[in-house]
């Protein structure tokens, strides 16, 4: 007996040590555990936002509504400004990010003393859990923060009360989320660039130099064009990050005022979980999955050309 | 004459040299100072008493080192529930449930299975992917798509999945109904979902680094290929599936979202723990919640100070190596 288990246990093993099985397990493993937890429901959400169906009936009675949803979503008003205004955030986000986070890189990539501390400090932000980079700013903001003690002798001369309230106005309180998600995310930018140049082959350095260019053309004509890949991979990741800010909108000003600083995710989390617009929400996911879509393949195909020729320099 | 002129050229040359020395460290200790203060200034929040949150012009520093706040412990005691109901506090403040104990536990068992689940599957699917290139030439990249959708795109369907398919299925197959809404189940599997894209991508930078010769060497040895994979690839790797381990634990620790829509009131994590207080718009508890959130920040930021030199990896998902 036990030694037919063992039998069985040995040919089960040799089995599963074939290679065409044994390459093939964790794939179905993963591929399975994305079928049932992600495919499948998007299946069911095609399905419910073809119905009409909200809070006030319970899902069996909810009827076939064909089309008429996404025909809603499409001539919403809204969800076009929520999404106009994710995109305004993350692109001026991201370009303050790779602006800040490039001039820090050229300061810090050369050796000297106090360099590993100062990329310490500089990595903290990315390691904060977002919520409490959102708490943060929260308390910065408020009218009796810190931001406007700092501000105090300004506004005093201008004669206008110290104590302002930031995250009443809708401009400024969109600054203010930009201004947090800079704060969070150019240490990442500031990484990426720091292995960028630290990757830069000194050897071409030195030519241009015995060349007689100058810095400034070492730096346009040399160092510039072997850092793109890095510059456009720091892009790509940022704005897909970006994409999908959330956490800042609820943390900091709840979408207020008004609408100013819905993003839409945020936009999308209040029509299904504030208004239970179930079917709404169904067929903005599923819209938005294929606008989405597009532009994540488009920034993947950038992502494995630019990666590549990563992997060829560190070759060559 | 010549002499003299090489000494002022190299004087000039000294002089900017100096120059740049002080711009580098003038400008990098302002960021840094900048990074610093809003983290710096929860930490102080969380030592004040409830007077002086709010306080106009606000203290800075505590009363020992010349500042004007009295530091007290109190944020901290309450939240650790150390303190009884209402002391200090008003009674419909005493009666929320301040204490963080319960979020620190569900934060810590959905964070490491999920992470401890997903390190399993990823390892041994990137070193398929490496070794046998399962999948084709542009899996690797095509499993990213995942990572890259916003997750309210992901999370509208999943709570439609969890709340009528799952429940339907089960009622009519098991005659029970099984809701993943709200349960340690319900948000481990997205997350191990969601964070898979980084394990793989982590995972591959480190075991392509293995020569396979080593592995080819066991095998003519005569090592099965589970043997070869547990004796010989694992220990190599060990190191690698640590520090993913760790990278995957910040993540899952700080998702807000999935755990905004997926759970409550049941199963509450820390960030969610720390938004409830926000939304109370008037009274709100600024010092507990700077309490609870330097409670939250710090662990992660030593872990991620820990794996400093491979946060690059796995943010870039292995598009640059350390």
């Amino acid at each position: 007996m036990a030694q037919a288990t063992i039998k069985e246990r040995k040919s089960l093993s040799a089995w599963l040590s074939q290679e065409k099985v044994f390459r093939l397990i964790p794939f179905i493993m993963v591929e399975a555990t994305f079928l049932l937890l992600l495919a499948v429901p998007f299946m069911l959400t095609i399905y419910i936002s073809l119905l009409k169906w909200r809070a006030n009936r319970p899902f069996e009675q909810a009827y076939f509504h064909g089309l008429l949803n996404y025909v809603r979503v499409l001539t919403t008003e809204d969800f076009w400004w929520a999404l106009g205004r994710t995109f305004y955030f993350a692109g001026t986000a991201v370009f303050l990010e790779l602006i800040f986070g490039f001039l820090l890189a050229m300061l810090a990539y050369k050796q000297f003393r106090g360099r590993r501390l100062y990329i310490t400090i500089f990595l903290v932000p990315m390691m904060v859990v977002p919520v409490v980079g959102g708490y943060n700013f929260s308390m910065i903001y408020i009218d009796s923060g810190p931001l406007n003690q700092i501000l105090s002798p300004i506004t005093e001369a201008m004669g206008v009360n110290p104590r302002i309230r930031w995250l009443s106005h809708p401009i400024a309180a969109q600054w203010a989320i930009i201004l947090a998600d800079v704060w969070q995310w150019t240490s990442l930018t500031f990484l990426i660039f720091l292995s960028g140049f630290a990757a830069l082959p000194q050897q071409l350095t030195n030519a241009a130099r015995v060349l007689g260019a100058s810095r400034w053309q070492i730096f346009w004509k040399v160092h510039f064009p072997l850092l793109k890949p890095a510059i456009m991979i720091a892009v790509i990741i940022r704005s897909m990050e970006a994409l999908k800010l959330f956490d800042l909108s609820v943390l900091l000003t709840f979408g207020g005022p008004g609408t100013s600083t819905e993003t839409i995710a945020f936009f999308l989390w209040r029509q299904v979980w504030q208004f239970n617009k179930y079917s709404f929400g169904a067929a903005a996911s599923i819209l938005l999955l294929f606008m989405f879509g597009t532009l994540i393949f488009y920034g993947i195909y950038l992502l494995v050309r630019e990666r590549s020729i990563v992997e060829e320099e560190r070759m060559g | 004459m010549t002499n003299d002129l090489s000494k002022r050229a190299d004087m000039s040359f000294a002089k900017r040299y100096n120059l740049f020395f002080w711009f580098r460290h003038a400008a990098l200790l302002t960021w840094a100072l900048m990074i610093m203060f809003p983290i710096f200034w929860m930490i102080s929040t969380s030592f004040k008493d409830s007077g002086d949150w709010v306080a106009w012009p606000p203290n800075w520093f505590p009363s020992f080192i010349g500042g004007g706040y009295e530091p007290t412990l109190h944020n901290y005691r309450q939240i650790f529930s150390i303190v009884g109901h209402g002391e200090g506090l008003s009674r419909e403040y005493a009666e929320q449930a301040f204490t963080i104990w319960g979020a620190v536990r569900d934060s810590m068992v959905v964070s490491s299975i999920s992470a401890l689940i997903a390190l399993l599957l990823g390892t041994f699917l990137a070193y398929s992917i490496s070794r046998f290139n399962v999948g084709g030439k542009y899996f690797r990249y095509m499993i990213l798509t995942i990572r890259m959708v916003p997750p309210i795109i992901i999370a509208i369907p999943v709570v439609m999945y969890y709340a009528i398919l799952i429940p339907f299925a089960t009622q009519t197959v098991l005659n029970y109904r099984f809701s993943l809404i709200d349960s340690y189940t319900g948000l481990c599997l997205l997350y191990i979902a969601t964070t898979l894209p980084f394990v793989i991508w982590m995972m591959l930078n480190f075991i392509e680094e293995i020569p396979k010769t080593i592995e080819h060497a066991a095998q003519i040895m005569g090592a099965g290929r589970i043997y070869t994979l547990r004796r010989v690839v694992m220990p190599l790797v060990a190191p690698g599936m640590v520090v993913t381990f760790l990278f995957i634990f910040i993540l899952n620790w700080s998702e807000f979202l999935l755990a905004l829509t997926l759970t409550q009131p049941r199963v509450i994590t820390l960030p969610i723990l720390l938004n409830k207080f926000q939304s109370a718009m008037e009274g709100r508890l600024y010092g507990p919640q700077a309490a609870i959130g330097t409670v939250i920040t710090i662990p992660v930021v030593i872990l991620g100070v820990l794996i400093q030199k491979h946060l690059i990896t796995g943010f870039s998902f292995g598009t640059i190596r350390k």
